[in-house]
């Protein structure tokens, strides 16, 4: 069996971002990282591979830097890392979608985890657009999966309340946070990543025509900067707090 | 805030893939796994025991060396590795320093093949700890005139003395122990459970509270024949060993110095006096621009250090200089950094003291500071000052 899981390289959580001209700008990022929500994604992808054997094919689409989010799949044991160069930012989702289920296809893998959305974009739309084309089942805000004879079970948690459910091949999983971290790699690992071949492909090799996007991005914009905090001294002020925290912070 | 890693030239940007991976995987250990338990460790004294299994596990023990189950990683990573770890704590870079380069290192170097595959892979995947005994409570700057003494019994060797400042002595399972054989200094292994060996725990220490120190005592202690390293005779041994354990630290105290100056921007940004935040003030910029300057300095001599030591074109007394440097900017860093503190710096709500007061040791164990410009004087004028005798 070849599971695929799908990777996004974002800004770090912890990154500044700037906007200038309109857009984020890019190369003020100072870190980048892999989307955490993969990174669930991953970890559950790895514990299928140890649980039933098979194939790990890390995937990602993006610019030549995200390469490294590969390596550091393999670093924690993906077998094979397929990398779909596009410098293209204008691509809209259903692009990318096309360019994720075209690599899919061409793994023949029958399994595909993702994050439930990047930590960047948050449209969440990859793993049902995904799912879409291929004519997967697609389980979305899955906190854990495993396999049940030639299926799988998932759990979607919720604060409501849990759910399971099992699902036949093939199918795609999007990750919600999950119940284990992804595992910190070794210096084994890391050193078997060096030597793991990156293999890329462009459009053109996964035989997709670009259509134009069908959305394009008009600006980016930074938030609203938040009002500053207001101080009320002295017991006289506690009636205007109350109604302060009940009126317009509403939480109580 | 997460840490921001201080690097100011962008010296990580000279180190390969691999190296910044194996960075990335230490410092997220650190981040998750050390800061949150350190204190209560310091106040436990204890060097908690999931940190060697998780040390073991990221297969960081015995960085350097290559085979027998050892990693095999550049003396840069090495280096990597141990600032990453010292950004948590001195004891837990010690931990790391002395099974690697210190218990590890001499079996790899100076052992038979037997002592090398027995040992060495139990003790890079952590499931042995080691220690070197090679300090006495009266000879510590001057090791030679050791009083420890090994006999040749015919059938086994007896060892008669007493070690003293051991790290990891009373956990380990295995001590490289130096002792004088008909007047050579000789590297013996002991075991735990030898007879006639016992570790106390040396207790009351201000310093290194969160890794073990122990005094190690041979009383007629039986040692089988094989337990000796046959590769080597005299101080060379265990200079060998220091070296590397030497140049580890130059970086290690990076990292201490790294966690000092990013906890001492951070509170001077927040800590308002007179209205505005201390940072503001040209006092308190002096020594922070003071503090990345060294730390830039420092960097680089380590940097450049770990491509000689890489290169095999190291002498000794390069070695010498960057711990000496690094230790002494980092001690002097962590004390600045605990004035910027104010009386916040004296808890353990920030780290500051506490590397301040490993500092302490860590300018002191290794060849003290003194001992290095004496290394260094000699080096400069052919002439050795460490006894009245001139050569």
């Amino acid at each position: 069996m070849t599971i695929a899981v799908l990777l996004k390289q974002v800004p770090d959580t912890t990154a500044k971002i700037t906007v200038s001209g309109g857009r984020v700008d890019e190369g003020a990022v100072s870190k980048w990282s892999m989307s955490p929500y993969d990174e669930y994604a991953l970890e559950y992808a790895l514990q299928l591979k140890e649980g039933g054997g098979g194939d790990l094919v890390a995937i990602t689409c993006g610019p030549a830097r995200a390469s490294k989010i590969l390596t550091d799949a393999a670093a924690v044991g993906a077998d094979s890392l397929v990398h779909i160069v596009s410098d293209d930012s204008g691509m809209d989702s259903s692009n990318v979608q096309n360019l994720l289920a075209s690599a899919i296809r061409k793994t023949g893998a029958e399994v595909v985890l993702c994050g439930k959305q990047a930590a960047d974009t948050n449209s969440g739309s990859t793993g049902p657009g995904v799912a879409s084309i291929l004519g997967f089942t697609c389980v979305g805000m899955v906190s854990e999966v495993s396999m049940e004879g030639d299926g799988f079970v998932a759990m979607r948690t919720s604060p409501s309340g849990n759910e399971k459910v099992s699902v036949s091949k093939p199918c795609l999983f999007a990750f919600d946070k999950a119940a284990t971290e992804m595992r910190r790699p070794n210096v084994r690992g890391i050193m078997m990543a060096k030597k793991k071949a990156v293999e890329s492909l462009t459009p053109a090799d996964l035989g997709v025509t670009m259509e134009g996007s069908r959305v394009s991005l008009e600006s980016h914009s930074a938030p609203a900067e938040k009002p500053p905090g207001q101080k009320f001294e002295g017991a006289a002020s506690v009636p205007t707090v109350v109604s302060k925290l009940r009126d317009e912070a509403n939480v109580i | 805030m997460p840490y921001d890693a201080l690097d100011f030239y962008d010296v990580d940007s000279l180190l390969t893939e691999e190296e910044r991976m194996v960075r990335d995987m230490v410092r997220d250990f650190v981040d998750n796994e050390v800061l949150p338990k350190i204190e209560q460790a310091c106040r436990d004294g204890v060097f908690p025991d999931e940190w060697r299994v998780e040390l073991g596990n990221m297969g960081v023990l015995g960085a350097p060396l290559k085979g027998y189950g050892c990693p095999g990683l550049s003396y840069t990573a090495y280096g990597v590795i141990c600032r990453e770890l010292e950004r948590g704590d001195s004891g837990l870079r010690s931990f790391a320093s002395v099974q690697g380069s210190l218990a590890m290192y001499p079996i790899w170097d100076f052992g038979s093949e037997e002592q090398k595959n027995y040992y060495l892979p139990k003790m890079a995947s952590g499931e042995w700890i080691g220690c070197f005994g090679l300090t006495e409570p009266d000879y510590g700057s001057n090791p030679g005139d050791m009083i420890t003494r090994a006999e040749d019994m015919g059938d086994h060797y007896l060892l008669n003395g007493a070690k003293m400042w051991i790290t990891n002595g009373t956990i380990a399972q295995v001590a490289v122990v130096w002792a004088k054989l008909d007047g050579v200094i000789r590297g013996f292994i002991v075991e735990d459970g030898d007879e006639g060996f016992t570790a106390p725990e040396m207790k009351g220490k201000h310093s290194l509270k969160a890794s073990v120190t122990s005094e190690l005592v041979f009383q007629d202690c039986k040692i089988p024949k094989d337990r000796i390293l046959p590769g080597v005779k005299g101080l060379r041994g265990p200079f060998s060993c220091l070296n590397n354990a030497r140049y580890g630290i130059s970086w290690g105290a990076i990292g201490a110095a790294q966690a000092c100056f990013d906890s001492a921007k951070e509170y001077s940004l927040s800590r308002i006096q007179f209205d505005h935040p201390i940072a503001s003030y040209q006092l308190v910029q002096n020594k922070l621009s003071w503090m990345l300057r060294e730390i830039t300095k420092a960097q680089l001599l380590a940097y450049h250090l770990s491509q000689k030591k890489d290169a095999g074109t190291w002498i000794p007394e390069h070695i010498s200089l960057a711990k000496m440097n690094n230790v002494d900017i980092a001690l002097e860093i962590a004390r600045a950094a605990r004035d910027i503190h104010g009386a916040n710096g004296i808890l353990d709500e920030y780290p500051v003291m506490r590397h301040m007061a490993n500092l302490e040791s860590v300018k002191t164990y290794e060849g003290t500071h003194d001992i290095h410009n004496l290394i260094l004087g000699r080096h400069i004028t052919g002439i050795q000052a460490f006894t009245r005798t001139l050569e």
